[in-house]
């Protein structure tokens, strides 16, 4: 440390800053010593430090928490010791095992009874479902599978009549063409057995091509229900039926030969590639399911609530 | 830090961050705000603080706060007519410690705020610079300044006071 004129203002102002190392001190005072004049440059300096000054800060007693915890913790305890305990049903009806007699959400809002009973329901729908998807149809409607077309023939007139279109649009009547051409020869052979046999129903209009539902019947008659098209719907199909004279004799009569061939089944190969599809309506008997439906939504409602709760 | 402990702190630092507060703003009540909202937050944060570095951190808390004060208030610098009650100023006898103070109210808050904690606290450049977020150098700089602004007040005072 060199004190000169340069630098004695910086180590004056480390010295009344305390800031220097006593050795260092001891140098500024030796210094001021030999230098008079030097020493009201440093009383000017020492001037501008405060002396301590005696402010108390009045709260004091406010900030220390011992006061707090004697005074508070010592009512909170006399609370606690008035309130008078907990009856012993009470405690019970706290705890866990008492408990599991109502209801326990689980996390993934089933108990195990509620899922046996939904994953039992679960199985009679599929196996329900299966049972309607693998029934054989009963009414002679044109059945198609992917690779072959069975058009089944119970008797003459229905086939000839019938062409059952289970929901049919417009496009599956457009695709119905190709299926009436295909199916030419049987259609033929139909028309021709009803004129042999003098036995029709009902006629299609050259207009109008009819979706046909077959209701099953006991006998060969055949109960039809016949829905018109538009009129402006340009028919793919248009089959020129002659009407016949219902004759009531030749109704209960015996199949003929010519019968018994064509009530068999043809299978005609699809495997053009604007084949028609045909899938059969999936119908469930409302009445058989209604209770099965009923404990289904009871147990989702069930499982609802109980996630609110 | 027990609750002994903060308690030894309320009773050796609380006179000195109130001390430092209200000779920077000059106002007790918010000095005394000041003061309890550090000693709230110590008392908050006492199991991460150690007793050593207590009050140091107090401190520290004091002055932000203090800084955020006279942001929002705008209160610095103030007017002569202090709002100090006569019972909290302390009995400054000298005229030379009058002017003094004047000169130090005069001067900005940063230069201020050094000089208190040096002088009233005797904290070192280090620990001041810990407090206030500066740098020990900075530290040193600052505070020259401001004694040699003081000086020259007060030599400009003298002769009046004379």
């Amino acid at each position: 440390m060199q004190l000169n004129e340069s630098t004695y203002e910086t180590i004056f102002l480390l010295y009344i800053d305390k800031e220097l190392s006593p050795k260092e001190s001891l140098e500024v005072e030796a210094f001021i010593a030999d230098n008079p004049s030097y020493a009201l440059e440093m009383e000017a300096l020492q001037a501008t430090v405060l002396s301590s000054v005696n402010i108390q800060y009045p709260f004091k007693e406010n900030l220390k928490q011992q006061g707090w915890n004697a005074t508070y913790s010592t009512i909170i305890k006399e609370d606690l010791q008035a309130i008078p305990g907990l009856s012993t049903s009470f405690k019970n009806a706290l705890k866990k095992e008492v408990a599991t007699e109502g209801i326990i959400v689980k996390p993934f809002g089933f108990n195990q009874q509620k899922f046996t009973f939904a994953a039992i329901a679960a199985c009679l729908m599929v196996f329900l479902g299966y049972q309607q998807l693998t029934k054989t149809p009963a009414s002679n409607s044109i059945a198609v599978n992917t690779n072959t077309l069975v058009v089944p023939n119970t008797n003459s007139t229905k086939t000839s009549d019938e062409i059952a279109l289970s929901n049919a649009s417009p496009k599956t009547f457009a695709k119905a063409e190709t299926l009436a051409k295909t199916n030419q020869q049987v259609i033929t052979k139909l028309q021709l057995s009803n004129s042999s046999k003098t036995q029709g129903i009902h006629l299609l209009q050259k207009e109008s091509i009819a979706m046909a539902e077959t209701a099953p019947t006991n006998n060969s008659i055949n109960q039809t229900v016949i829905t018109k098209l538009p009129s402006n719907y340009n028919n793919p199909i248009t089959i020129n039926a002659i009407p016949l004279p219902i004759s009531s004799a030749n109704i209960d009569a015996e199949p003929t030969e010519v019968e018994k061939i064509l009530t068999s089944y043809e299978i005609i190969d699809t495997e053009d590639p604007d084949r028609t599809i045909f899938i059969a309506n999936f119908e469930i008997d409302g009445n058989k399911l209604r209770g099965l439906k009923r404990k289904v939504t009871s147990l989702f409602k069930n499982n609802k609530s109980e996630r609110n709760k | 830090m027990t609750d002994k402990a903060y308690n030894d702190c309320v009773d050796n630092f609380a006179d000195g961050v109130y001390r430092f507060i209200v000779k920077n703003i000059r106002h007790t009540e918010d000095a005394q705000d000041i003061v309890q909202s550090a000693f709230e937050k110590l008392w908050v944060n006492r199991d991460q603080v150690l007793p050593e570095k207590a009050k140091s951190y107090l401190f520290t808390v004091a002055y932000h706060q203090m800084i955020d004060h006279i942001r929002k208030s705008n209160k610095m610098p103030l007017s002569e007519d202090t709002k100090i009650p006569q019972q909290q100023i302390v009995q400054e006898d000298e005229e030379l410690k009058q002017v003094l103070m004047r000169a130090i109210n005069e001067l900005n808050p940063i230069q201020k705020s050094l000089v208190l904690l040096k002088d009233y606290e005797g904290y070192s450049y280090q620990e001041i610079g810990e407090i206030m977020h500066l740098s020990e150098s900075q530290v040193k700089v600052y505070l020259h300044r401001a004694r040699l602004i003081l000086k020259t007040k007060l030599s400009a005072y003298a002769p009046t006071a004379s």
